[in-house]
């Protein structure tokens, strides 16, 4: 009778609030074009945010992308060395992007 | 707030890409071009299916029809996160709001406290982002910076909640106090990244009208709307309704940050705007009032409806709460105007919807568009008049949507 009790009890207390547990976030494989070192993109454009944000924004131009990637850099502190800002650029450019030589 | 027991998104993100879960989505085709970028529609904890432009941080677009509603259900609402790494589970026992700084006795609030020590209000209120209908400004010009949201980055919900201003005067504000800085427990992947903080002047805090929310439409707010507490700022954009709240800092001085002196800003002029193309290159103010807008619920985009049919035509408007005075229709891309009938009115900061009967007798492509004037006549841009900003921020030219009628 007491053990019923219990479990009664322990029943009672997980329906009561909304966030007894932890909420569980879906997972969104967003796809990236492969090859020119999408490895070094995936390496740190993932640590904070998915490849959603980049598939998002469409094609651009190399200044857009530039300036986005030092953003990253200077604004956020991504911690990305000088040769591998350049080959992130170089990628988003090739497969998200297009070459212009002024403005944008 | 260290003992809140939570899994790091990051963490999560990395440990769960390679393995199954319920709900991941694996769109097949490689994208490399925001047209063909259709973003997968899932269901987050505790909402429907919603278009997903990122699973982390989260953002979650509404669908068009919502505004067909004048109250956006909370399994529909819109949601957008700065930071990766957000707490998965908040125990109500440990929670608290902190109160600290330039005040006379700090403050650490239970939920509990909030609901028992202080009188409950309510309001119905926009909540829209500052970049909302982003995406419409490439068809002014060049697309902007900033995620490229359609409509749906907002919403219009009934908070319940405690007035800031009665929280500070329990915490005894000091004459030095000059600004006021909120936060809430979402955080960086990185420790040098900028903090999410978000800053105001003493004078807007102590208004009154601004509110430590805690339900939303009568629920617990949904827990990516910011449970268990969020800023309710009405009449302005989202960008200080800081979620998951959890620290309230009075300040003697302002102090510097990304998201309030880089992020959420216009271009420090009266039409707030520059040359279309223009880089960041101008000074800067952050964005602050709404201003007026209207969109179509219904019909959506490229709705086929037959010849005759007796169309009813809906939609809302709002403004920064001066209150909307009208609401023109269009069925023949801006040729000609009538009015619509507005409907319910919930309150000044609230949507008022408006509705057009609309009867079709003719075949053919019709563009329906909607104008929105409030009650001190500002009214919506056309489409050629917006005025363009390198942030993309404050889009609320004239709405239009193409239909078909067979």
């Amino acid at each position: 009778m007491k053990k019923l009790f219990l479990i009664t009890l322990i029943l009672a207390s997980s329906a009561f609030a909304q966030v007894a547990k932890p909420i569980e976030m879906p997972y969104v494989d967003y796809p990236m074009v492969k090859g020119d070192h999408d490895e070094i993109a995936q390496q740190y454009c993932l640590i904070c945010h998915s490849w959603g944000y980049v598939l998002n924004q469409g094609k651009k131009s190399r200044p857009y992308w530039t300036g986005t990637v030092q953003k990253m850099v200077n604004e956020f502190k991504a911690p990305i060395a000088k040769e591998d800002q350049q080959t992130i650029i170089n990628y988003l450019v090739k497969h998200y992007g297009y070459e212009v030589t002024s403005g944008h | 707030m260290s003992n809140i027991n939570r899994r790091n998104f990051l963490g999560a993100g990395l440990i769960l890409g390679a393995s199954t879960l319920i709900g991941k989505e694996t769109p097949q085709k490689i994208i490399t071009s925001t047209s063909d970028f259709t973003p997968p529609v899932i269901a987050f904890p505790e909402k429907k299916p919603l278009k997903v432009i990122s699973d982390r941080p989260p953002l979650l677009e509404s669908p068009r029809d919502i505004f067909t509603q004048a109250i956006t259900p909370n399994d529909q609402f819109f949601v957008r996160w700065h930071m990766p790494d957000i707490p998965t589970y908040i125990d109500l026992n440990e929670f608290r709001l902190e109160v600290k700084g330039s005040v006379e006795k700090p403050l650490l609030l239970s939920i509990d406290d909030l609901k028992s020590k202080f009188e409950p209000v309510e309001i119905t209120s926009v909540l829209q982002c500052g970049g909302n209908s982003r995406r419409y400004f490439a068809g002014t010009g060049p697309a902007t910076h900033g995620v490229q949201w359609g409509h749906g980055a907002m919403g219009c919900a009934v908070w319940r909640g405690v007035r800031l201003k009665d929280i500070l005067h329990m915490a005894g504000v000091k004459g030095s106090a000059r600004w006021v800085g909120v936060n809430g427990l979402e955080k960086p992947a990185m420790e040098e990244t900028p903090k999410f903080f978000r800053e105001m002047e003493i004078d807007e805090a102590l208004s009154g009208e601004l509110m430590v929310a805690y339900a939303m439409n009568g629920e617990d707010l949904p827990y990516l709307n910011g449970f268990p507490l969020r800023l309710v700022i009405p009449g302005h954009f989202s960008d200080s309704w800081v979620k998951m709240l959890s620290e309230i800092t009075v300040m003697d001085e302002y102090r510097k940050s990304f998201f309030m002196d880089v992020a959420y800003t216009v271009p420090d002029n009266d039409c707030e705007c520059v040359v279309s193309g223009s880089d960041f290159e101008y000074k800067r103010k952050p964005i602050a009032v709404m201003k007026v807008k209207s969109v179509i619920g219904y019909p959506t985009p490229n709705t086929v409806i037959k010849k005759g049919s007796r169309v009813k035509v809906t939609g809302v408007a709002f403004d920064q709460g001066k209150g909307i005075k009208e609401v023109m229709i269009s069925t023949d891309g801006g040729k000609s105007w009538s009015a619509t009938e507005l409907q319910k009115d919930y309150g000044k900061y609230a949507y008022r919807p408006w509705i057009y009967q609309w009867e079709p007798k003719v075949k053919g492509e019709y563009t329906i568009m909607v104008r929105a004037i409030n009650r001190i006549g500002n009214i919506q841009p056309q489409v050629n008049e917006i005025g363009w900003n390198a942030g993309g921020y404050q889009y609320n030219a004239v709405d239009s949507v193409n239909v078909k009628i067979v």
